[in-house]
């Protein structure tokens, strides 16, 4: 898979005439973009199994019996409070999935998650179903990550660019070393300081929750308001961060750019900088940052936990620390496949994008 | 030999402003992890200063205790020292492990080719798209009170297949060069080229897969630490920032505790990557002065 040079769609209809060949061999070389299409499409399905089935087994092979901890949270609501028979705990092992040996509780697992997107019921709101709880803490994850984070990609697209058109020059160099510092900072730490000042200190900005409990949830000024406040911080610790790491990888996307011939060309033509470097320079570079942009959002996720968790807001981190503190299964495997079902479902259709976008990409012979 | 190496290793240094800066810095943080006890010794004098009660609890910075006690009445300057050295020693185990297995998972891939690069590949790439951090948190689970070499092996089984990647692609642009076609005209085995070869040209790039794994390893132990999941017994520097924001620091207004390991963290990581990407500068022709001044 790699970026080949042309000939490729324009040659498809002569290759057609000269080889009448049959089968599938013939097919493919007749439609390489939809041959394509195929391959990247089984790669992607194999790449989907094997994260499910090793995410699955690792968890399996955790130490711990979450159906004690259920009776054990249930004696202590007084919903249940006589010693659990061996036959109660059966029933539970069984619509937990936890009956039977490994391989029939994976078979079970991944046929529920297949066919009805079932991830069995959750301990940390039993019985409510793990998709369930996973779906209600989302909209808070992809709110705060997804604007933060595309916020960062442009801000960093920007700056990165500007970096690279006036390197040499000391802005850029402030910025180039400020990048390389701090891109691999934990958003974690920042956002510490960040409560630390703004929180604590100056009191101004609220470090807990995602919206003030006062106000009722809906489509209103006031509601919308105290989300922006309380998701303030949050968010700017992750953009903070977050725009170095594009700043760097812009900008080393930049530079060979600018030496290529059709730039000089467009100055001597005596069009205006700021339209050769938008129009011209940053047109060429910023589609791998695409691809990057959907490889980088699992990342985030890694680092997005410990600021959800700080901040106690109740996203996907939130819950999974939760579900792992109560040993909900069902919870964290839920919740580490959705990660992996994003991440690779967006380097796909990435992939597949790619290729429609930018003439000069060529994955297919 | 040795000699030869060395003069080399001055001279890249010496081309990258960046990578000097870089080594220095994480020169500095060794000395201090390897005299750790001395310094904290030093700082004690007569008693202990990181056994529990040694003085009164939450001192403000001052001459005798530069940035304070926390709520165990510890001095937290020798308490950071000492957690810097668990935390260079994290991503030292850890970098070594994942290098390793990622030098050797990307020799056999990269030099193998054909299905034996296509499997490893698949399964490093699906490796890479698993979120790291929950079965991380999962992993803790099993290891309430382990060694600190056993956190080191913990973190790195998630960290190799990053420098796999990175070396894997080094490797196949390597294969075809001249000089290792000729090496492999004049008969020579496989792992001969591979350690005579390849290996010494590589180095660079085994450096960069190192720092990396090790960053991430230490900032893998952190995250754990942070949210109170990390092995018991381990006391590095995100246990002090833990420690920071469950006794209500924040509130006490007892920054050091906090701000200090986060410094240094920062500090460590910036000097890691500086050498990943003066690493990356001075032997990827095509990188040189990209990245540069």
């Amino acid at each position: 898979m790699t970026a080949e040079a042309p000939p490729a769609v324009a040659t498809g209809n002569s290759q057609e005439s000269a080889s009448p060949a049959s089968g599938v061999r013939a097919w493919m070389s007749r439609h390489p973009l939809a041959a394509y299409a195929v391959r990247r499409f089984g790669l992607y399905l194999v790449e989907l199994w094997g994260a499910l089935t090793i995410a699955f087994f690792f968890f399996r092979l955790m130490p711990g019996d979450p159906i004690q901890t259920l009776i054990q949270s249930l004696q202590q609501n007084y919903i249940y409070n006589q010693q659990a028979s061996a036959e109660i705990i059966a029933r539970y092992r069984a619509e937990f999935g936890l009956d039977g040996n490994l391989l029939s509780q994976y078979l079970v697992y991944m046929k529920k998650l297949i066919l009805h997107g079932d991830l069995g019921p959750s301990l940390i709101s039993y019985p409510t179903p793990a998709q369930d709880v996973i779906l209600r803490s989302l909209p808070w994850t992809i709110g705060l990550l997804g604007i933060a984070a595309v916020l960062s990609w442009i801000f960093g697209l920007a700056l990165g660019a500007v970096a690279g058109w006036r390197r040499g020059k000391l802005g850029s160099r402030i910025m180039t070393n400020l990048s390389i510092a701090l891109s691999h900072v934990p958003f974690f730490f920042v956002a510490l300081i960040l409560v630390y000042i703004f929180a604590y200190s100056l009191g101004w900005l609220p470090a807990r929750s995602a919206y003030d409990s006062n106000i009722n949830p809906g489509f209103s000024l006031a509601f919308i308001g105290s989300l922006l406040k309380y998701g303030l911080l949050p968010g700017l610790s992750i953009v903070l961060i977050g725009t170095f790491g594009w700043i760097l990888s812009t900008r080393m996307l930049m530079v060979p750019v600018l030496g290529e011939d059709y730039l000089v060309y467009a100055e001597a033509k005596g069009l205006k900088p700021w339209r050769i470097l938008t129009r011209y320079a940053l047109r060429n570079c910023y589609l791998p940052q695409v691809t990057a942009f959907g490889i980088s959002l699992g990342f985030i996720f890694n680092g997005n936990v410990l600021v959800e968790q700080l901040f106690n807001y109740p996203g996907l981190g939130t819950t999974l620390v939760t579900a792992i503190q109560q040993l909900d299964f069902n919870t964290i495997l839920g919740v580490t496949d959705i990660a992996i079902f994003s991440v690779l479902t967006a380097v796909l259709l990435l992939d597949l994008l790619l290729p429609l976008l930018d003439p000069r990409v060529k994955y297919w012979k | 030999m040795p000699m030869r190496i060395l003069i080399a290793v001055l001279r890249t240094i010496r081309n990258s402003p960046r990578l000097a800066i870089g080594l220095a810095i994480l020169l500095v943080m060794v000395l201090v992890a390897v005299f750790s006890p001395l310094i904290v010794k030093g700082i004690g004098g007569s008693t202990d200063p990181l056994e529990l009660a040694a003085y009164e609890r939450w001192l403000v910075p001052g001459p005798d205790h530069l940035l304070g006690t926390d709520q165990f009445g510890r001095d937290v300057l020798a308490m950071v020292v000492s957690a810097l050295s668990v935390s260079l020693q994290i991503g030292a185990i850890a970098g070594v492990i994942s290098t390793v297995v990622g030098v050797i998972v990307a020799f056999v891939a990269g030099y193998k080719g054909g299905w034996i690069d296509g499997i490893l590949s698949t399964f490093t790439g699906i490796l890479l798209v698993i979120p790291t951090f929950p079965l991380l948190i999962a992993l803790s689970a099993y290891a309430k009170n382990v060694s600190l070499f056993q956190v080191g092996v913990m973190i790195s089984i998630f960290s190799w297949p990053f420098a796999a990647k990175t070396i894997r692609a080094q490797v196949l642009s390597l294969r075809s060069r001249p000089y290792v076609d000729l090496a492999r005209v004049s008969k020579a085995r496989d792992l001969e080229i591979i350690t005579t070869e390849l290996l010494p040209n590589l180095l660079p790039f085994i450096g960069v897969g190192f720092a990396s794994s090790a960053l991430g390893a230490i900032f893998g132990l952190v995250g754990l630490e942070v949210i109170g999941l990390g092995p018991g017994g381990v006391i590095d520097l995100g246990q002090i920032i833990f420690n920071a924001i469950n006794t209500g620091a924040l509130t006490l207004g007892a920054w050091p505790m906090f701000v200090v390991p986060i410094v240094l963290l920062t500090l460590l990581f910036a000097a890691l990557n500086m050498v990943n990407i003066g690493l990356e500068e001075v032997y990827n022709p095509r990188l040189r002065g990209v990245a540069g001044e």
